[in-house]
């Protein structure tokens, strides 16, 4: 069984092409919830009505099943709480000029 | 709720909103080539044949084109709703393309019959275009403010086109009780203020957060400055039906430009909860045409004083006015929005499907952000030096810069060319 750490790490890879930043240091993965064949993760996105919406899923879905091919992935995209710009890394900050 | 649903399955085809962009680029290489062939005649009083001609090849073939394909691609995001009709977006295309093509030929040689012909053409364009979007925007489930901005700028649209087709007709077979040039200034306004400026600030509330990162703004200016705009053009469109100026005009352009001041300020408080402090090169140009928008606010606004200007400054004034809006305010900030919008649409067209399985380009990989700077002076110099010409009435100034503004374009055209041609493997990092 995956850890959430090692889920997490895979998710560094998706990165944001606009922002040019991945989804984590953006602060945008808020949960992962790892069952017996099963991995949720429960995410946001920085707009609603984001035009890049169905892509980063799918990205997000495609790169967890490359870790871990025998679990079922289930994307879930939530807009509450809704993305602050709090939530980034200080990493993310920095490269944004912060 | 927030919606759910995805945009990529509500955007129209990439190939039919592509042809719309190409042609507004090759529309305003086109437009910086033939002013700055026909600089000579950028001079004097605003109604001659040719600058009719040069401002239409700017208001329809690059300024109108690109929001047309704009539209077709940022409204089924924005509010969540497909588009109408595909079919007849393609069609609209190219009677747009011939008739706009047409009333500017007919322009040049100030043929009226044919001016009224092709005109008829524009105005079916943009009929459909009007219907087609209004058919699209009736289901919309959860509005917003930038659906309020383009609901009314399709109307004041309608009323551009209106106005257009009946000084056409005018021109062929005198028919007006008022007079012909102050129905113009009604028509330049309208499409101005009413059509172009209300979708430039309209999309503005939501592209521009989203490109610089910015939360937790009020949108409560946003929603002032639609009233105060909206207030200022019904009161224009009373006045120039009138026979006689009457006080509306400066109580309408008073409404406007604050409408103008009130919205600078909600660029400002957007601005200033942005997370991403450094500004990109569209963003740059984005900023700097509001800049200039609010320069040209204030020369409107004096403008109004015409009775008491003497003529021949009136007259230089009308120009550089028209000039600054045109390739200023206008012109900018399409260049800049462009900068952002069309590597986004040419980069989820080609690698969206392919992320994580190969390499791929990100953004600021498809185009030279060094020769965009470059270009960004180049533009810059070239408008301010124009102004001067204007003013000095300098033809060699005038050559020079308008030279100047057709160099940039290239660099625009370059850079526009490498993002649309971008091969993946080639390009990727």
């Amino acid at each position: 069984m995956p850890t959430e750490a090692e889920v997490m790490n895979t998710l560094r890879y998706v990165i944001d092409p606009e922002i040019g930043l991945n989804i984590v240091d953006l602060g945008l993965v808020y949960d992962i919830i790892i069952e017996e064949a099963m991995i949720t993760i429960t995410m946001t996105l920085t707009t609603p009505g984001c035009p890049m919406h169905s892509s980063i899923t799918g990205w997000v879905e495609n790169q967890v099943k490359a870790l871990e091919p025998g679990y079922e992935v289930f994307v879930n995209l939530v807009w509450e709480p809704r993305w602050t710009p709090d939530m980034m890394s200080d990493e993310a900050r920095q490269m944004l000029g912060q | 709720m927030e919606p759910t649903q995805i945009a990529g399955e509500m955007s129209p085809p990439y190939k039919m909103v592509r042809k719309y962009f190409i042609a507004s680029i090759a529309g305003f290489v086109t437009l910086t080539l033939l002013v700055f062939i026909n600089a000579g005649s950028i001079q004097g009083f605003y109604f001659q044949p040719r600058l009719l001609g040069l401002t239409h090849i700017a208001t329809l073939g690059w300024i109108t084109m690109i929001i047309f394909g704009a539209m077709f691609q940022l409204v089924p995001v924005v509010l969540q709703v497909k588009l109408f009709s595909v079919k007849l977006a393609e069609a609209q295309f190219w009677i747009f393309l011939i008739g706009l093509t047409g009333m500017v030929i007919s322009f040049f040689q100030f043929d009226t019959y044919l001016l009224a012909v092709f005109a008829s053409l524009v105005s079916i364009a943009m009929l459909i275009f009007i219907f087609n979007m209004t058919a699209s925007m009736t289901k919309v489930k959860e509005w917003n403010i930038t659906g309020t901005y383009i609901a009314a700028a399709l109307v004041y649209l309608f009323f551009t086109v209106v106005a257009g087709i009946m000084m056409a007709i005018n021109l062929y077979h005198p028919y007006f009780k008022t007079n012909h040039l102050e129905y113009l200034k009604l028509h330049a306004h309208l499409a101005f203020a009413g059509w172009v400026s209300m979708v430039i600030t309209g999309v503005s509330y939501k592209l521009i957060p989203m490109f610089s990162l910015s939360h937790g703004f009020s949108l409560k200016p946003a929603k002032w400055a639609f009233a105060f705009i909206n207030a200022g053009l019904i009161l224009l469109i009373i006045e120039y039906h009138l026979p006689e100026r009457t006080i509306m005009l400066p109580v309408g352009a008073l409404f406007i430009a604050a409408g103008n001041l009130v919205f600078f300020y909600q660029v400002y408080l957007i601005m200033k909860n942005r997370v991403r402090k450094n500004l990109d090169v569209g963003l740059t140009y984005t900023m700097l045409s509001f800049g200039i928008m609010i320069i040209v606010t204030l020369l409107g606004l004096f403008l109004v004083l015409e009775n008491l200007l003497k003529p021949d400054y009136f007259t230089k004034l009308a120009l550089i006015y028209g000039y600054l809006i045109l390739f200023g305010y206008f012109s900018l900030i399409i260049v800049g929005q462009m900068y952002k919008i069309v590597p986004f649409l040419v980069w989820f067209h080609k690698f969206s499907a392919k992320v994580g399985l190969e390499p791929v380009p990100s953004l600021k990989d498809m185009y030279n952000e060094k020769v965009a700077r470059f270009e960004f002076i180049m533009m810059n110099t070239a408008i301010a030096g124009t102004v001067a010409a204007i003013a000095y009435a300098n033809k060699d100034l005038m050559y020079t810069f308008t030279g100047l503004m057709f160099l940039s374009s290239l660099l625009f055209l370059k850079n526009m060319s490498s993002i649309f041609l971008t091969k993946g493997a080639k390009n990727a990092n």
